[in-house]
This record gives C-alpha cells, sequence and structure tokens, in this order.
C-alpha cells in the first residue's frame, strides 16, 4: 500500500491468484466492463497467443477523492499455471491482499490445493503468512454439473480460514461482492493499524506547537537543521574553541562566522548521515575513552567539571564532540584504509617548513619545535584529506541554505 | 502484532520529501532534455511523475515498469547478479531509461532524439543517487503529523457500494 500525502492519495494493490483457468482474468473483465468509466483505467494484459495470461493483468481503478485523499485500487492477475511459480511471486510483492479464484469443479480440486500451497510458499518469501494477509477465496464456476459442495470445497481447500464468496464469473455473477469483501478487509486494517494512529486524538503539547512553528536555517537531504539547534550549536562551538576560560554569556557572531559555523554543521550532519549509511556508529565505550583522552588535561575530574562549568558547556556537549571524533576517525579509515602512511610527516618536510618559516620560530633550533611541526603538519594534512571528504559528499547531496533565516 | 509485516511494508511519502522529489525531477528533465519522469515504488505504484507525455497512462506504465524490473531482477538473479540497476528500451521515436533507486524505488525516464542514452544516464545516475538519499533519511524518521481522516475506511466501503450498483 501507498500512501502519499503529497498528492494526497491511498493506493492499495489486489492480486487475483488461483490455479489456470479458474477465472482470474475473467474477473477482471467483469469488472472492467461493470465499473463506471470515471473510475476505470485501462486494462493491460501480458498474455500469450493463445490469451493465457504470461506475467500479469493490470487493471486500475480509481475511487476519486474519498475524506480528502484520491482512493485507489490496483488489481492484478497472476498466470495460473504451474510453472510460472517465479513470475507470480513477482505479481505477489508489495500485495495488500490477495482473491484466491477457486475452481469449484471435483476434477479441480488437487490444483486448487496446489495452487494455494503456492501462494502460501510465495508469500512466505515476503515474510507473510497465509492466514495474516487479507485474503478472499472465491469459489468460481458454481454453475457447472461437476461443482463440489460449498461445504466440501471449504473444508478441502481453506485451511487458512479465509473468508469465501459464491462466483459464476463468466456470467458477471458475484465477482464485483468478491472484490468488495477483499477491499472492506484491508480497509478495515488501514485504519486500525494507521502507524501513529494512537496519538491522533492526543492534544498537541506546547511543545509540540513550538516545533510546529519551528524555523529551520538549512536542510540537508531532507534533514532539516532548526534554528533553535544552529544556535545552539554556535555557542558550543565557540566555548570548546575559545582559548581561555574567559568567555562571553551568550557570543554574537557576525554574519560571516555565522555562515562558516552552519557550513560546518552542515559538514556535520553529512557526516552523521555517511556514517549511517556506512553503518558506522560510535558505541559508548569508543565516546568515553575519547572523554577520557580529552579530560587527561585536567589532573583531577574536579578540574573538569570547572573547566565545562566555566564555559557554561554541558556533558553532553563534550559527548556530541567525542562522538563526532570518533565516527570521523572510523570513516576516514573506511574510505582511506591507508591513512596513516598518508598522514606521515618526514623529518625531511619538517625541516623543510622550518628552514622555510625559519623566522617564525624566534631563533628556536629545528629540534626544539619539531613535535609542534609536525603535528602542525599532521593536522593541515588532515584537514585537506577531510576537505576533499566533504567536497564529495556535498557533491552528491541536497543542501539548502535558508540565508535570511539565520 | 499479527500483521505487523504489512503495517511495516506500508509505503508513506510525505509532503516535505514529496516537495524535493518534484523539485529534482524537474531539474533532471531540463538538464537532460527528456520529456517525462515517472517516480514509481517497487510495487508498482506510481509515487509522482515530471513532465508531459502524451497517451501514456501513468498508472499504466507504473504497473508495467515495476513489473519488467521485477523481472529483470529474477534474470540478475539467475546470472548471480543482485540486481541490474538499469534498463534502456529503444523504439523509432520514443525511448524508455528505467533505473532502481535505492531498495524501494524506480524511476522511468522517457525521452526521445532531443537528447541522447549517454546525457540521460549521466544526470539519472545523480539523481538516483539523491533520490535514494532522500528516501533513507526518509524511512529513518520516526515523525510523522500526515494522518488519514479516522472513518476513512468506511467512506471508501460507502464510495465502493455507490460504484457497484447496478
Amino acid at each position: 500500500m501507498q500512501i502519499n500525502y503529497a498528492k494526497k492519495e491511498v493506493s492499495c494493490k489486489l492480486v487475483y491468484y488461483g490455479p489456470g483457468m479458474s477465472g482470474k482474468t475473467t474477473n477482471l473483465e467483469i469488472i472492467h466492463e461493470k465499473v463506471p468509466n470515471q473510475n476505470k483505467g485501462e486494462m493491460t494484459s501480458i498474455a500469450t497467443e493463445g490469451d493465457r495470461t504470461l506475467f500479469f493483468d493490470f487493471l486500475p481503478l480509481d475511487l476519486g477523492k474519498v475524506r480528502g485523499m484520491s482512493t485507489k485500487f490496483q488489481l492484478y492477475t497472476v498466470p495460473g499455471q504451474v510453472y510460472y511459480s517465479s513470475t507470480r511471486k513477482l505479481v505477489l510483492q508489495g500485495a495488500d491482499g490477495v482473491i484466491f479464484v477457486a475452481d469449484s469443479q471435483a476434477e479441480k480440486l488437487a490444483e486448487n490445493i496446489e495452487s494455494l500451497k503456492d501462494l502460501e510458499k510465495n508469500l512466505d518469501e515476503y515474510g507473510l503468512k497465509l492466514n495474516e494477509i487479507p485474503l478472499v477465496i472465491q469459489w468460481n464456476k458454481r454453475d457447472l454439473p461437476s461443482a463440489m459442495d460449498v461445504e466440501e470445497l471449504d473444508k478441502e481447500v481453506n485451511w487458512p480460514g479465509a473468508a469465501t464468496t459464491e462466483a459464476v464469473a463468466a456470467m458477471g455473477d458475484g465477482v464485483l461482492p468478491t472484490l468488495k469483501l477483499a477491499a472492506s478487509i484491508i480497509l478495515d486494517r488501514l485504519n486500525s493499524k494507521e502507524p501513529g494512529a494512537e496519538t491522533k486524538t492526543a492534544k498537541m503539547s506546547p511543545e509540540d506547537k513550538a516545533k510546529k512553528e519551528e524555523v529551520y536555517v538549512a536542510s540537508v537531504n531532507a534533514d532539516k537543521i532548526s534554528r533553535g539547534y544552529f544556535n545552539q550549536y554556535c555557542q558550543a562551538q565557540y566555548r570548546l574553541a575559545a582559548k581561555s576560560d574567559e568567555i562571553d554569556d551568550f557570543k554574537k557572531f557576525s554574519p560571516e562566522d555565522k555562515s562558516k559555523l552552519l557550513e560546518s554543521l552542515v559538514n556535520h550532519v553529512l557526516l552523521l548521515q555517511d556514517a549511517k549509511s556506512r553503518n558506522i556508529g560510535a558505541s559508548p565505550d569508543e565516546v568515553e575513552a575519547q572523554i577520557n583522552a580529552f579530560s587527561k588535561r585536567f589532573n583531577s575530574s574536579g578540574d573538569l567539571d570547572g573547566y565545562l562549568a566555566k564555559r557554561k558547556l554541558s556533558m553532553d556537549n563534550l559527548r556530541n564532540e567525542a562522538t563526532k571524533n570518533v565516527i570521523i576517525g572510523k570513516i576516514i579509515k573506511d574510505i582511506i584504509p591507508d591513512v596513516k602512511t598518508k598522514l606521515h610527516v618526514s623529518d625531511s618536510e619538517i625541516a623543510e617548513y622550518y628552514n622555510a618559516n625559519v623566522n617564525k620560530f624566534g631563533g628556536k633550533d629545528l629540534e626544539g619545535v619539531k613535535a609542534h611541526v609536525k603535528a602542525g603538519l599532521k593536522n593541515k594534512r588532515k584537514k585537506a584529506l577531510l576537505g576533499a571528504f566533504f567536497l564529495k559528499l556535498r557533491e552528491n547531496a541536497i543542501i539548502e541554505v535558508y540565508k535570511d533565516k539565520i | 502484532m499479527k500483521d505487523e509485516h504489512l503495517r511495516t511494508k506500508r509505503l508513506v511519502y510525505y509532503t516535505e520529501d514529496l516537495g524535493l522529489v518534484d523539485k529534482l525531477l524537474g531539474e533532471f528533465l531540463k538538464l537532460a532534455s527528456a520529456k517525462s519522469i515517472y517516480l514509481v515504488d517497487k510495487d508498482g505504484h506510481l509515487v509522482t511523475q515530471k513532465g508531459h507525455s502524451q497517451s501514456i497512462n501513468p498508472e499504466t506504465i507504473s504497473a508495467l515498469v515495476a513489473g519488467s524490473f521485477a523481472a529483470t531482477k529474477e534474470m540478475a538473479r539467475v546470472l548471480g547478479e543482485a540486481e541490474f540497476t538499469v534498463m534502456f528500451h529503444q523504439g523509432k521515436k520514443d525511448h524508455i531509461h528505467i533505473s532502481l533507486v535505492s531498495e524501494r524505488a524506480i524511476t522511468a525516464i522517457v525521452f526521445d532524439d532531443q537528447t541522447t542514452v549517454g546525457m540521460v544516464n549521466l544526470y539519472s545516475k545523480e539523481l538516483t543517487a539523491k533520490l535514494g538519499k532522500i528516501f533513507d533519511i526518509a524511512s529513518k524518521r520516526a515523525v510523522q503529523k500526515e494522518q488519514i481522516e479516522e472513518d476513512y475506511s468506511d467512506s471508501v466501503k460507502e464510495r465502493l457500494d455507490d460504484m457497484f450498483k447496478d
């Protein structure tokens, strides 16, 4: 079933199943004949020259707008012959309900049973059970002399305990009631099992209302970034990066700085999305390890608390940063397996950098600044690698920035 | 829950996602100079369409596209491939290019000699990557505000009664 809120449309798929020559295509033809023109589309058949269904017949029904939703039923038949099992399975994909057209004649009993078993097997491949899917069995060809009693058929064939109808499809009898019954069973489930239906009658809380009126500053592949979140991010980044503990209560940013911060937040979101698609996450242990590494800067845990308090940072801010770092580390390992060699800074590179910038070092000799230069160069290289990675992510992403909302 | 499968298999498309999708489809048509594009889910329901191809019934083309895609998937399986991601049918005037979008949908692009299959292929690759991302994210999102009205089912049944009155 497809529920398309953008187009205000509900579309259900109903499949006619059953043994060869039991009357599945005839059911569709009668529906096509009887339904008013404005409610039906063209009937399409993929059939052999001998008019046996090869793949499927298809008939779209359009019920028009119901309660604001344009409502459609897509009717399909499957080929009945035993050897078309694989094509039958394909047509069953995504079926919301099945009408099993059984041939009432005594000599067809075994074929009916075989076909219902085939349905059971094919449904199973989609993880569905015969007694769970909306199913109606139509005892067709009631007019033929060798037709078995309905009670008997029910005993022999209807082991799933499905609802049943009687029909003489070739004469048009019982076709529409069968369709209606199947449609009702599907519809009854729709309303009772609508995801989130339990919240339908709940009143909107103030927080929900606030959420509804939320202003967004950007959208990244349909993930929206709210202004509130962006502002928090800006403050947290500023506090984390501040050189001293002397921080503003609420830092005001220039438009340029805000743009830059938004860019970095967009990158952050892209990164998390990419990590998700790669199934990369940060386990609580890994995050704790990152935080521990950070807190080594402090002599005691009290100092860390003090640092956070002075900077008005919460443990959550720190945790977010740690999570990001863990994930970045993992993604880099994922996309650049030889990252260690790529980030390796050789002694000659350090010397070269030192010689080119010797006056920056205020007379200190190479040995004295080596570690510092090495870390700097490594960082630069890491940034370049990350930059290229973000560029690639951005190329394939749909990013919208609402500058006027910043 | 008894029919958990049915419930979770329901395909729901929300307004905000499809707004973005429609925009992308429109941009694609311009870039690739194609005539029309149909986004179809794998079960054969039309999701949305852009552009104009007279004489094409969108519902029928959706069912056929999904069916033939499913059939080629079986062919792929027989060959030991997971899936063929692109299909192309050449006609005298009009051609159709069909490609898979993530695990759940298919684009069918109708074009003529205003453009080439190479152009269509090139831009559709970009397009399907972007659409895949949107679906991926949409499918992980839990919050949903849009709902179907409570007495919808009963109203549909009444409509069916009217329709089938002899």
